[in-house]
């Protein structure tokens, strides 16, 4: 009888290593995916109880969903009530009566008309009636044959974000024909938003994704959290990266929202000096350096870079201070910042094997 | 020891109690062992979501449509050896259908207006998320 206690030991031990490798095999990762701001959010919290987790996403799921009503460029928040910024944008549009915004909107406001006059007017959230004109004010839209003198006459408008003034949380625009459509700025913004919240609860460890837009908390697990750069032409990554704590990156592709007319194609990014869709530029994709507001950067910064032509490229991310950045143009060609290039692990076999990548150096 | 062998009736009457269960959780341990550590690699599977919740898995290595109710209609997704498409969608743009063959682990296809996504999942993920 003398063996039992060996014999016990010898079974216990065998199963805390069966018990250790199960939960060794289950990291405790929770993912979770849901549709808000008319595109895929995909969270990802590593290190946290299940439950604690699922909570802390569904209140981001529910901040993101809140904000999208608030930003709404053209939906009603609710039966008969427009959104904050669609009350907004009525208001500019009948006068010069200063109407009471939230603090959130008088925030977000100044932030963005920051980055225009930074970006010298190429990101311009004031061009509201050009984008409805090309019909990308929808949720699906339809190739939309424009007059050239409609968007002569728009163009003559002038609106920019600096029509606007914003005094103790109130607004009024200085020339009406100012229209604010945020959907280059609210991703981002929601992502840091997010970030923060996420942060302020004590989590470690959390990857976030709004409609392609990335903003990394921590690591998963023992390694950095990595992600894929999709493709512009094909359903695959071109290369991936690894995403460090407080990193973001973002994308401003032509296909996402798009339409196609007489074998043209046509996407929303519109160059708001002449009131067209960008043609010459498939995709550029920035990353963004931890800072205060790395969401709102990742997802505004690649808009100028996308709209001005190839050879004002790097001049326009410099002037951003962009440092990492890549722009594949409408042959395909890739051309990266070397940063960038330093960080990018390639995928694509064409890129693989001829190598057909273009580094870029800033001036 | 070669006697016990030869006589396993004596060796099983030899046996005490602790013994048994010396063997019996032995046994239980090495299926479970087996079970844990020897399940191979998860063969290439598709994914499907539909708004939050994971509708289905399925096996890649197959020759089958699935039709899918998403939020506007009915999609299906055609499954061809190894490799996965939508090849209906009642979306307006189509750009789901567009995007042809998905093939590599990782990669995914979304319908947006349909809040249908596709992803491949193989023994490994090359990355966590996708940028767009």
């Amino acid at each position: 009888m003398r063996k039992w206690p060996v014999s016990l030991l010898v079974i216990a031990m065998l199963a805390l290593a069966v018990a250790g490798v199960r939960a060794l095999r289950q990291e405790p990762l929770y993912h979770t995916q849901s549709y808000v701001f008319g595109t895929l959010v995909d969270i990802s919290i590593y290190g946290e109880p299940e439950d604690r987790a699922r909570l802390l996403a569904n209140q981001v799921l529910q901040d993101f969903q809140n904000l999208h009503r608030q930003l709404h460029a053209w939906k009603p928040a609710g039966k008969g009530q427009a959104s904050e910024l669609g009350a907004l944008n009525t208001a500019f549009a009948s006068g010069t009566r200063p109407v009471t915004i939230s603090p959130q909107l008088a925030a977000i406001l100044a932030e963005a008309t920051d980055l225009s006059v930074r970006s010298q007017g190429l990101f311009n959230p004031a061009i509201g009636h050009l984008i409805s004109t090309w019909g990308f004010q929808r949720d699906e839209f339809s190739a939309v044959r424009v007059d050239d003198a409609s968007i002569e006459a728009l163009l003559k408008t002038r609106p920019r974000m600096t029509d606007i003034v914003l005094k103790d949380n109130t607004a009024f625009s200085t020339n009406p024909n100012v229209k604010l459509d945020l959907g280059g700025y609210a991703k981002g913004y929601a992502l840091d938003m997010a970030a923060d919240y996420l942060r302020r609860q004590q989590v470690k460890n959390a990857l976030i994704n709004i409609g392609g837009n990335i903003i990394a908390i921590g690591r998963h697990g023992d390694k950095p959290w990595r992600v894929g750069i999709q493709h512009p032409r094909k359903p695959a990554a071109i290369a991936t990266l690894e995403l460090a704590d407080g990193w973001a990156i973002g994308t401003s592709g032509d296909y996402q929202r798009y339409f196609m007319l007489d074998g043209k194609r046509y996407c929303h990014i519109i160059d708001p000096r002449n009131g067209y869709p960008v043609q010459h530029t498939q995709a550029v994709t920035v990353l963004i350096p931890p800072r205060k507001n790395a969401g709102v950067l990742s997802d505004v910064a690649s808009k100028p870079i996308f709209i001005v032509a190839a050879e004002d490229k790097a001049s326009t991310a410099a002037m951003l201070g962009i440092q990492y950045f890549m722009v594949i143009d409408q042959q395909s060609n890739i051309a990266v910042s070397q940063a960038l290039a330093k960080k990018l692990d390639w995928l694509d076999p064409e890129v693989n094997n001829n190598r057909h990548v273009k580094l870029v150096t800033l001036p | 020891m070669l006697s016990l062998l030869r006589s396993p009736e004596t060796t099983f009457r030899h046996l005490l109690v602790g013994d048994w269960l010396t063997i019996i959780f032995s046994a239980a341990i090495t299926a479970c062992l087996f079970l844990t550590l020897w399940s191979h690699e998860p063969a290439s599977k598709i994914q499907i979501r539909v708004g939050d919740k994971i509708q289905a898995s399925y096996d890649l290595n197959q020759q089958r449509d699935i039709t899918v109710h998403g939020a506007i209609g009915d999609a299906v997704i055609h499954i061809s050896q190894g490799k996965v498409r939508f090849s209906k969608s009642p979306c307006h743009n189509q750009y789901c259908v567009h995007q042809g063959w998905l093939t590599h682990s990782g990669q995914v296809a979304i319908c947006l207006p349909n809040q249908i996504s596709l992803e491949l999942i193989g023994a490994q993920k090359p990355y966590d998320s996708l940028n767009y």
